[in-house]
């Protein structure tokens, strides 16, 4: 059966078309990205499959409970964590998972047992009577991820989890994702901007643009999609460039090459492993390789060619007549 | 039930860890009842008053003897005899006098041969309540003139012995005491229940909630059932400290069972005005505009609630506004139950009202909140 199945999804805001005819299907214990530009539509996405929005048409069915006829059922098998830190300051770690537990009926007995397990999971077993005033933006996000899981879910859906946090807490949150989807066989459901993120984590990714689902296939399989492959620059000298590009362009694996300036450089499929073979070969010319750096094709590289940009800048806010900047714009629409 | 005490315990958890909002819930009723209980309840003393006498005759020798009775005993006001009537008139538009009793050249004469004696009476019209209290201090002084003088003196003698006391006695009008503890109400439905919502809104944490199995009723009656609490307690110790501050002791007025009706008209009121609450603040993200709100509110709930004044003197349009004002039953009820002992008749129609009142506002209130984004 699949976990998430979305049906010619459309989401209006007015004039604005936030999802654009949305069909995606996402198996059982599948890790799966979507991966898109700010202002793209995820959030969205995600908010009309944990039933916080009503889609203007089309269909979305979580384990078969469709999100608007039966939104009770899907809130009961999914676990979300935010897009925006949700946890409440005034809690502290422990109070917070325990009062989320009860929002699902679980037992007492159960329910101590399912918070010590998970705390220590995320590593917060220590600061759990702490209030969540006191911990880091790292901190918080762990506690959010535990407290999603905290009933069971067949489904883990997160909204861009690692979003402002720096580099070590987001690869903490990538090293407990990825404990959790092995240990729980859990579905999980990913938004995220970042490359690395859907490269590291996702066995599926799914690019978005403009609300609209523009490629959708395993990392490597995107990658190979594409025209772009990973380039080696090597700087040599004592030798002449003409000759060098030819011999270069001679060897297996290699699918094209070029000079500029007095660097070579030298298209392939096969990354590193080309780089002792072209080395050799241009040394056997009597070329001296001063430097050799790898670029290797990015799902950045997948990302930018169909969205055509890296960044895009976001839509104007809106900002309210009678009260000023003061609300804050809903995160990520 | 489980989710609804989760909701519960979490609101209540919330609070506790914010002492600031606890002790300014309660310690703000109480600055109310000891400002407003000085600053208009009081009575006035030591209004100036300039005397100017043209007649220097006997009679008008009398008249400044019981002016100065006035001064010496309950000290309302404050004589200046002046020989200048312009002096003493410009004195009254600078504000240095607020009021101004000049006694014509023929005074003594029109006593003796008992025709109409008139005195002329300048007032600083501009400020009503000092002009009022001089004029009924100086009228009822007058009359004496021409009684015998020996009954006179005995019988202010006997009200001087009443004013006049060493220490002074600060006189808070414990009739403030109802309308104090529907401050307390007003207050704690203001800053707990929806507003812990409002603040969940601008925090963006409501999200969280919404996605688990919590329902819309789930999550208001959580929120106005640790409202309710929280504001009860709080009107009780109100109450409490306020009795002791004014002097009242609830205890030597109350039996048991106007204490407990007493409770019954607070909860009822709080839940009233919790669901108002939920009304008003519904569909409010950001707590300035619960800021701006609360004051407004508070003043066109409290003022006509008959807490201060009492509503016979409103006019029709406000009066009526008085009638569907939940506080006016509440003071109503509370004023029968503390001063009077009263039991259930007094308070019956009291009870239906505020009872109604919360069970539509309640519903309302249900109504309006969005269980979404």
């Amino acid at each position: 059966m699949n976990a998430i199945e979305i049906k010619d999804l459309v989401k209006k805001y007015g004039e604005l078309t936030a999802v654009d005819g949305v069909s995606l299907e996402i198996p059982e214990g599948d890790f799966f990205g979507l991966l898109g530009p700010n202002g793209a539509g995820k959030t969205t996405l995600i908010r009309i499959l944990t039933t916080l929005l009503k889609p203007t048409s089309g269909q979305a069915r979580v384990l078969g409970n469709d999100v608007v006829a039966d939104p009770a059922a899907v809130r009961n098998v999914i676990g979300v964590v935010p897009q925006a830190m949700t946890s409440d300051l005034d809690l502290t770690g422990f109070e917070t998972m325990d009062i989320y537990s009860r929002f699902y009926d679980l037992p007492k007995k159960e329910r101590r047992e399912r918070i010590d397990e998970l705390l220590s999971m995320v590593g917060l077993k220590e600061r759990s009577g702490d209030l969540v005033a006191t911990y880091s933006g790292g901190m918080r996000r762990r506690l959010e991820i535990a407290r999603g899981l905290v009933h069971k879910p067949a489904i883990l859906i997160l909204d861009e989890p690692t979003i402002g946090l720096d580099p070590q807490s987001r690869h903490v949150v990538w090293e407990l994702l990825d404990k959790f989807r092995k240990g729980d066989r859990l579905t999980i459901l990913l938004t995220t901007h970042y490359m690395e993120e859907a490269e590291s984590l996702c066995d599926h990714v799914a690019i978005i643009d403009y609300g609209r689902i523009v490629a959708l296939d395993t990392v490597p399989g995107l990658k190979k999609a594409i025209p772009q492959k990973d380039v080696v620059e090597l700087t040599v000298a004592g030798v002449d460039m003409e000759k060098a590009v030819e011999r270069a362009k001679s060897l297996p694996k290699v699918t094209s090459a070029a000079y500029k300036d007095d660097s070579i450089l030298v298209s392939s499929d096969h990354g590193a492993e080309i780089i002792p073979e072209v080395v050799e070969a241009l040394r056997g010319m009597g070329a001296r390789v001063t430097r050799v750096t790898l670029k290797e094709q990015t799902l950045e590289d997948v990302f930018i060619h169909y969205t055509g940009r890296p960044i895009r800048e976001e839509e104007a806010k809106k900002v309210s007549f009678l009260l000023g900047a003061g609300v804050p714009t809903k995160w990520g629409r | 039930m489980y989710r609804f005490f989760a909701i519960l315990e979490r609101d209540l958890r919330k609070f506790i860890r914010n002492p600031l909002v606890v002790a300014m819930s309660l310690l703000m009723p109480i600055i109310y009842l000891v400002i407003l209980g000085n600053s208009f309840q009081g009575e006035l003393k030591r209004l100036p008053l300039a005397v100017v006498d043209l007649d220097r005759g006997p009679h008008a020798d009398r008249v400044m003897e019981l002016l100065r009775t006035i001064e010496a005993g309950p000290a309302t006001l404050e004589v200046s005899l002046l020989s200048d009537q312009g002096f003493a008139m410009q004195g009254l538009r600078e504000g240095l006098f607020k009021g101004v009793l000049i006694i014509p050249g023929d005074f003594s004469r029109n006593v003796i041969r008992r025709t109409t004696a008139e005195l002329g009476l300048y007032l600083d019209n501009a400020e009503t309540i000092s002009a009022g209290t001089v004029r009924a201090s100086i009228a009822s002084a007058l009359p004496e003139l021409g009684d015998e003088f020996i009954s006179i003196r005995e019988e202010r003698t006997q009200t001087r012995l009443r004013d006049i006391e060493i220490y002074r006695k600060i006189d808070y009008d414990q009739t403030l005491i109802p309308g104090v503890v529907i401050m307390a109400i007003f207050l704690g439905a203001m800053t707990t229940g929806a507003f812990n919502m409002v603040m969940d809104k601008f925090l963006g944490v409501e999200e969280s909630y919404f996605l688990t199995p919590l329902t819309k009723r789930d999550i208001v009656m959580g929120l106005i059932a640790s409202g309710l609490l929280i504001t009860t307690i709080l009107a009780l110790i109100v109450l409490l400290v306020g009795s002791l501050i004014s002097g009242l002791y609830i205890w030597e007025l109350m039996t048991p069972v106007s204490f407990v009706l007493l409770v019954i008209i607070i909860i009822l009121s709080t839940l009233g005005l919790q669901g108002l609450m939920f009304i008003i603040m519904g569909r409010i993200d950001h707590p300035r505009i619960v800021g701006v709100l609360g004051g407004f509110l508070n003043v066109i709930l409290f003022f006509p609630s008959g807490a201060i004044y009492p509503i016979e003197s409103f006019p029709g349009w406000l009066k009526a506004f008085a009638w569907v004002n939940p506080e006016t039953y509440s003071v109503h009820a509370m004023r029968a139950l503390l001063f009077k002992g009263a039991g259930v008749q007094a308070v019956e129609a009291d009870i239906v009202f505020l009872s109604i009142f919360a069970v539509v506002a309640v519903a309302l209130g249900l109504v309006t909140f969005k269980r979404a984004l």
